[in-house]
């Protein structure tokens, strides 16, 4: 498989020691969806922003389709189209007015960015409100308007920062129908996100991203088969925090010799127990550690995600604020 | 070259689009400077009587100098302009584009030509009934035209150049309300240099708005000074090319 993108040691350094992207090298192949996926802060959107050209790297490269982002920055812009996270709209001009702008802005002639123009107005559904000023536009319009400006130039490289942010589910789905017709055209697509079920759903090949790092990388259902079964999620009451670090030791151990456990993970506030029956599992669990003494505050049950994932690897869950998760790994790991 | 052409004009041809659909500022760029014509022509009425004028009529007097000050006061005004589109993230989609740099500048400072230029033609036409003439004519309103564009283009790209820097309005306007009215009043805009202290005529020398007034101000009093106006014309468009340059620097950096 032709890459669309390859990185090699990608780093960006801001302030001298801020590490936002720290040692970056992923290869995305032609005709991929690439979910890059981590919580807010994690780097997703500095990465994107080096591989569009907008952000030079402090160090290591980035090629798109062959061609070098600071060497050959131009010859990038030609070819990629970008809607960035804040869907940037002219207020002052209508739908129709800035996508023709942007025609210009690639080169294109006339009769084309008419053409062009027309085709991703109604691609994104946007064709009634083209003559209107998008001061007038709901955010979900807005979001699709600004995909269209990404897609004028037919780029072989579509990126979308937070393609979904803040909008309801129903834009959301459509969103993600856009993107996967795009997709089927042939069209690239790199994506960042912090919504676990859009990684899941909408790309082929998905690296969790944190602390600038790449912590692992491959298909959404390669990454929950390393997880197994099913999570027993519990939360234990709020304690002082070295009493904490005992209570979760003791139960850790309780529930390491069961053979229906498979893992156990620290969370923000108690443990993911992994377990391969969980009909069985949950009443064993509530037994043991009922034993033992400790209280439950709280108990849920889920098909393992990529949140589970991602807790495997950085142990705590991404929907949490970076903060409290890192408040939260000092307290189970005494750093 | 097509590519620096292109991009200077789409951009030009968006902004003033934008400002044509926004009946308010057309308003308020129209109705500013007869408010100030009417104000200082009232208010500085007896000045005239000052020993060192030349002419009888302030309005004749003060008519080159109110197109200058405008033009300083509108640039200060203009470097505020890219910073909605670094808020709304236009900039940022345009700089993803193969956009010519040069041209989205040179674009942008036109725009604010363009929109100076409308305001000189408002007080010229309305000095005229008030009884001031240009005894150049055509030539001098044409050079006038020139010179304070340069004037204009020079300001709002320096600050252009620190809205891209900073990327937020508190420093501008820090720096805009610092710099409006020293730029004006260490110029003989507004008094003939003759009136004011010894010090203040050595500053003016390093004062580019002073070199603009000198040259037009005798387009519209006496008649043509070559040597004020080519000395306009090399400080004015020194200011407005440096400007692009360092502006033209900054949005290449913007994202870094």
């Amino acid at each position: 498989m032709k890459q669309i993108v390859e990185t090699r040691n990608l780093t960006k350094v801001y302030n001298g020691k801020i590490r936002a992207v720290d040692n970056v090298s992923i290869d995305i192949g032609e005709g991929e969806i690439f979910g890059l996926l981590g919580p807010n802060g994690a780097g997703k959107t500095t990465m994107i922003r080096m591989l569009v050209t907008l952000t030079r790297p402090t160090s290591g490269s980035v090629l798109v389709a062959g061609s070098d982002v600071v060497k050959e920055a131009r010859k990038v812009r030609e070819i990629i189209g970008y809607s960035s996270q804040e869907a940037g709209v002219d207020e002052q001009a209508t739908g129709r007015g800035y996508l023709t702008l942007f025609g210009h802005f690639y080169g294109l002639d006339g009769q084309t960015i008419r053409r062009r123009v027309d085709e991703v107005l109604a691609l994104l559904e946007l064709t009634d409100a083209a003559d209107r000023l998008t001061g007038t536009y709901s955010g979900g319009m807005r979001k699709r308007l600004e995909i269209a400006t990404a897609l004028i130039n037919k780029p072989k490289l579509l990126v979308l920062d937070e393609p979904t942010l803040g909008l309801d589910i129903q834009t959301r789905a459509r969103i993600w129908d856009h993107i996967r017709a795009l997709n089927s055209d042939g069209m690239s697509i790199l994506l960042t996100t912090h919504y676990l079920e859009e990684a899941d759903k909408l790309c082929d090949r998905v690296a969790i991203i944190d602390y600038g790092r790449i912590v692992v990388m491959g298909t959404p259902n390669a990454l929950k088969g390393e997880i197994h079964g099913d999570v027993v999620s519990l939360t234990l009451p709020p304690e002082e925090p070295d009493q904490w670090e005992k209570t979760f030791e003791k139960v850790r151990q309780l529930l390491a010799d069961q053979p229906l456990v498979r893992e156990i993970q620290p969370t923000n506030d108690g443990l993911n127990v992994y377990v391969d029956q969980r009909g069985a599992a949950v009443p064993l669990i509530l037994h043991v550690v009922e034993d033992a003494g400790v209280v439950i505050e709280d108990l849920s049950l889920s098909r393992a995600s990529l949140d589970d994932v991602f807790i495997k690897y950085t142990g705590r869950t991404m929907r949490e604020e970076r903060g409290q998760a890192l408040g939260a790994r000092k307290t189970w790991f005494g750093g | 070259m097509t590519g620096l052409l292109r991009s200077t004009w789409y951009t030009l041809d968006r902004l003033i689009r934008a400002f044509v659909r926004t009946p308010f500022w057309i308003v308020i760029y129209l109705i500013q400077p007869l408010i100030w014509l009417l104000l200082f022509t009232q208010i500085f009425k007896s000045i005239t009587v000052l020993p060192g004028f030349s002419t009888s009529s302030y309005v004749q007097f003060f008519a080159p100098g109110l197109i200058v000050t405008l033009a300083v006061f509108n640039s200060n005004f203009s470097g505020f302009q890219i910073l909605s589109d670094i808020n709304f993230g236009v900039l940022e989609k345009m700089l993803v584009t193969p956009v010519n740099r040069y041209g989205l500048i040179v674009g942008s400072l036109l725009y604010v030509a363009v929109t100076g230029i409308a305001q000189i033609v408002i007080v010229l036409g309305v000095s005229f009934l008030l009884g001031a003439s240009v005894v150049t004519g055509v030539g001098g309103v044409l050079l006038t035209f020139v010179i304070v564009s340069l004037l204009a283009m020079g300001i709002t790209g320096l600050l252009t150049a620190l809205a891209l820097r900073v990327k937020k309005p508190e420093p501008l306007v820090f720096v805009s309300s610092l710099i409006t009215l020293p730029l004006i009043f260490l110029s003989s805009a507004l008094i003939p240099a003759s009136l004011t202290p010894d010090w203040v005529q050595t500053v003016m020398r390093f004062n580019p708005v002073n070199y603009a007034i000198l040259a037009v101000r005798p387009l519209f009093l006496t008649g043509y000074d070559w040597t004020a106006i080519a000395q306009a014309l090399i400080v004015c468009g020194a200011l407005a090319l440096v400007a692009i340059a360092v502006a033209t620097v900054a949005v290449r950096r913007f994202g870094d």
